[in-house]
């Protein structure tokens, strides 16, 4: 069977939700390899949330928000933008490629960037293969055999 | 609570076919069936109708159910429907998820197997997440009772009449140094012939002399801030702003309407028509001005005796825009009659694809121009009108060749002034308007509406509404009814002086706080304190907004970001991924 990546993204309810709502009220197409989870601002997203993702079986994490200087609680996307670069550092050393790791600014109105972002993010993922370390945390051989 | 006496109640919407028809919401619905804590799963046509909130209302009291979880549209839309159905009966409204299996999965995805894989994920995150939802209190804000009008045109003027009229402040901000709009161009309507005048100096003369009204000409909204009831609005002069423009202020309002209206098609973009070419090619706004003026003259200064009215110019067309632009229709039978009453004995050919004479006094006013003896000329949208020179033994200036539909037969026109009736366009400066008030635009530019049915007004940001052709293209009947119905909604919710929010905010749990400060440091609010003498931080829930972003940066995990709480979206997360 070819590799169908999970990906989940943390999408800020004022910005990137509302632009993959508008993808939809569009009826742009995109592939189902994404599954979104709301959260107020993209500044929400701990670095705890996505290692959770990537162990517990995603292939690839989106963090998307408003654009820098539109965040609609001021500046809450500086924490973003400030946080990731750090996270994909300590994914680095937990020898995680950081390129499963992608943040992204959409507005409310940029459906059609929402379908662009996600399309990319899919094809790069699929380069890259299954995330190395999905379901590390609970499966006892890869534990052992370390 | 334990997950031993969760009684979840799973509902999927098939949204008449918009979800069913990709996604197997009975698969959906199988797979929630066998979910820890789920006791009741249906499916039903709409769950948002009255008999599907019902069905809610009833299993919540029968079956004891104290969460729900609805897999339908997305909670932008119908999530305080729902959390209303909760409170019905009798369960707190925060008891309650959403998962989006329409926007976010029928309506993007076609391979059906797939799109139910990922409506069953979504509605798995759902399940789970719900199970750690927290009962809150409402929360409520008072509602600054005025508003801001953005366009100074017919919809922005109406809107701001009928708030002020009420009692209420309005700020009614106009980019151009008068107010008016597009309609201040035009000289006659149509079908009832009223002078576009009279529609817009007695309201014109009414803002003016409101005092609740404050004007503020050769202005545009800056910045934007706040949410529905409480924001914070920047104006400022237009542009780069000249001399001596008024400085740059700042307002609280409630409320925002947004009426900033149309531009014209660009003529000039068809070349086979001429426009910009053959002198006498004009567009209709063009015609308008010499209408207003009480003068219809050819450039070289003759009263043109051949007369020929070209329809859909930019619309209904597959190059420029696909839509009908809704008012040139009525508007060229106006021209013919007016151009019959300034010049008796001028010939008018209107060149038309479909006559759409859809509303009030519109028929009749064709069968009237039918009657007056225009000629109509009917043509194929793909094969349009070609426009010539004439010869220098033609008595007129031009020659159209109508490929006529009806007879089917090549016909040839005389013609001394071609009108292009050029149809409505988002103006270009609409995208940023979109973004300063946190609006979508479709693929044409128009703002988008919270349902282009059943809430034209409202958009999916709250307090923010559209009137007029901001929309879509529309005549004044309905932009009027558009301005008076966002006014309205605005008048209810000022009438009811607090609103409800979400009753989300942060929280420390003072105790395992280690008093590191890194919260106080990055909360875009101000509204974290820190404590001196216990060294610990505390969150003022009045300032604060719920962001998060100091919950997510606690090195101690100890800051809850309540109805977003880490619990929540990890068990969210597992849901999807399980």
């Amino acid at each position: 069977m070819s590799f169908e990546p999970k990906i989940v993204a943390f999408l800020c309810n004022w910005c990137s939700y509302t632009g993959a709502d508008l993808a939809g009220t569009s009826r742009m197409h995109y592939p189902p390899n994404v599954v979104s989870i709301r959260v107020n601002c993209s500044g929400r997203v701990s670095p705890l949330m996505v290692m959770s993702a990537l162990s517990k079986g995603a292939d690839a994490v989106l963090i998307s928000g408003c654009h820098i200087g539109d965040c609609h609680y001021v500046t809450g996307n500086w924490q973003t933008e400030k946080r990731v670069p750090l996270l994909k550092k300590g994914l680095e050393a937990l020898g995680v490629d950081p390129r499963r790791v992608r943040l992204e600014w959409v507005s409310a109105s940029e459906g059609a960037r929402f379908v662009e972002v996600v399309q990319d993010f899919i094809a790069e993922i699929e380069r890259l293969g299954p995330n190395p370390i999905k379901g590390a945390s609970h499966d006892r051989r890869a534990a052992c055999s370390l | 609570m334990t997950r031993d006496e969760l009684r979840i109640g799973v509902y999927v919407c098939n949204c008449g076919t918009n979800i069913a028809k990709v996604v197997d919401c009975e698969a959906v619905v199988e797979m929630a069936a066998r979910l820890p804590g789920v006791v009741v799963t249906r499916s039903y046509k709409y769950m948002c109708s009255t008999p599907g909130q019902e069905m809610i209302v009833q299993d919540i009291k029968d079956q004891r159910l104290n969460r729900v979880v609805v897999a339908a549209c997305s909670p932008r839309m119908h999530e305080r429907t729902f959390r209303k159905a909760l409170q019905t009966a009798g369960l707190n409204q925060y008891f309650f998820e959403m998962a989006n299996i329409r926007e976010q999965c029928s309506w993007v995805h076609d391979d059906s197997e797939a799109a139910t894989r990922k409506a069953q994920a979504l509605t798995r995150g759902a399940v789970y997440r719900v199970a750690f939802h927290e009962p809150l209190d409402k929360l409520y804000v008072d509602m600054c009772p005025s508003t801001l009008v953005i366009g100074g045109g017919i919809a922005g003027l109406t809107a701001a009449l009928e708030l002020a009229e009420a009692g209420y402040p309005v700020h009614l901000v106009e980019k151009t140094e008068r107010l008016g709009g597009n309609l201040a161009r035009v000289d006659l309507t149509a079908p009832f012939l009223d002078p576009a005048a009279d529609l817009l100096t007695d309201r014109i003369t009414r803002v003016h002399e409101n005092r609740a009204i404050k004007v503020y000409l050769a202005s545009e909204l800056k910045e934007l801030s706040g949410y529905v009831g409480n924001f914070e609005a920047v104006i400022g002069p237009a542009g780069e702003g000249s001399p001596g423009a008024a400085p740059s202020c700042t307002v609280s309002v409630g409320s925002i309407v947004v009426c900033t209206g149309y531009t014209e098609f660009d003529a000039s973009r068809i070349t086979h028509y001429g426009y910009g070419r053959l002198p006498n090619v004009i567009t209709s706004f063009e015609f308008e001005a010499m209408l207003r003026a009480g003068r219809i003259a050819t450039r070289e200064g003759r009263t043109p005796q051949y007369f020929a009215i070209v329809h859909c110019v930019g619309s209904r067309s597959r190059e420029y825009h696909g839509y009908c632009s809704r008012v040139c229709c009525m508007t060229a039978l106006k021209y013919a009659h007016e151009i019959k009453s300034a010049i008796p004995g001028a010939y008018v050919s209107d060149v038309y694809v479909d006559m759409h004479a859809f509303g009030k006094g519109h028929e009749e006013f064709y069968r009237q121009s039918s009657e007056a003896k225009t000629l109509f000329l009917m043509y194929d949208k793909n094969e349009h009108p070609l426009i010539k020179r004439a010869g220098p033994h033609d008595d007129c200036e031009m020659l159209i060749e109508v490929n006529e539909k009806l007879s089917g037969e090549v016909i040839e026109i005389p013609a001394d002034m071609v009108i292009l009736m050029v149809g409505m366009e988002a103006r270009p400066d609409a995208a940023h308007v979109a973004h300063l008030v946190n609006i979508s635009q479709d693929k044409e530019g128009w703002f988008i509406e919270s349902h282009p049915k059943l809430d034209p007004v409202a958009t999916t940001t709250e307090g923010v509404y559209i009137a007029g052709t901001c929309a879509a293209p529309k005549d004044i009947p309905d932009t009027v009814a558009q301005a008076r119905a966002a006014a309205a909604r605005i008048l209810a919710r000022i009438a009811r002086e607090k609103i409800e929010i979400d009753a989300v905010f942060a929280e420390v749990d003072e105790e395992a706080c280690s008093g590191c400060r890194t919260c106080v440091e990055l909360c875009p609010y101000s509204a974290i304190e820190f404590d001196e003498g216990r060294r610990r931080s505390r969150v003022n829930s009045a300032l604060c907004k719920a962001c998060g972003a100091c919950a997510a940066a606690c090195p101690s995990g100890v800051i809850k970001a309540r109805h977003f709480t880490d619990r929540q979206i990890l068990a969210q997360i597992e849901g999807i991924l399980a």
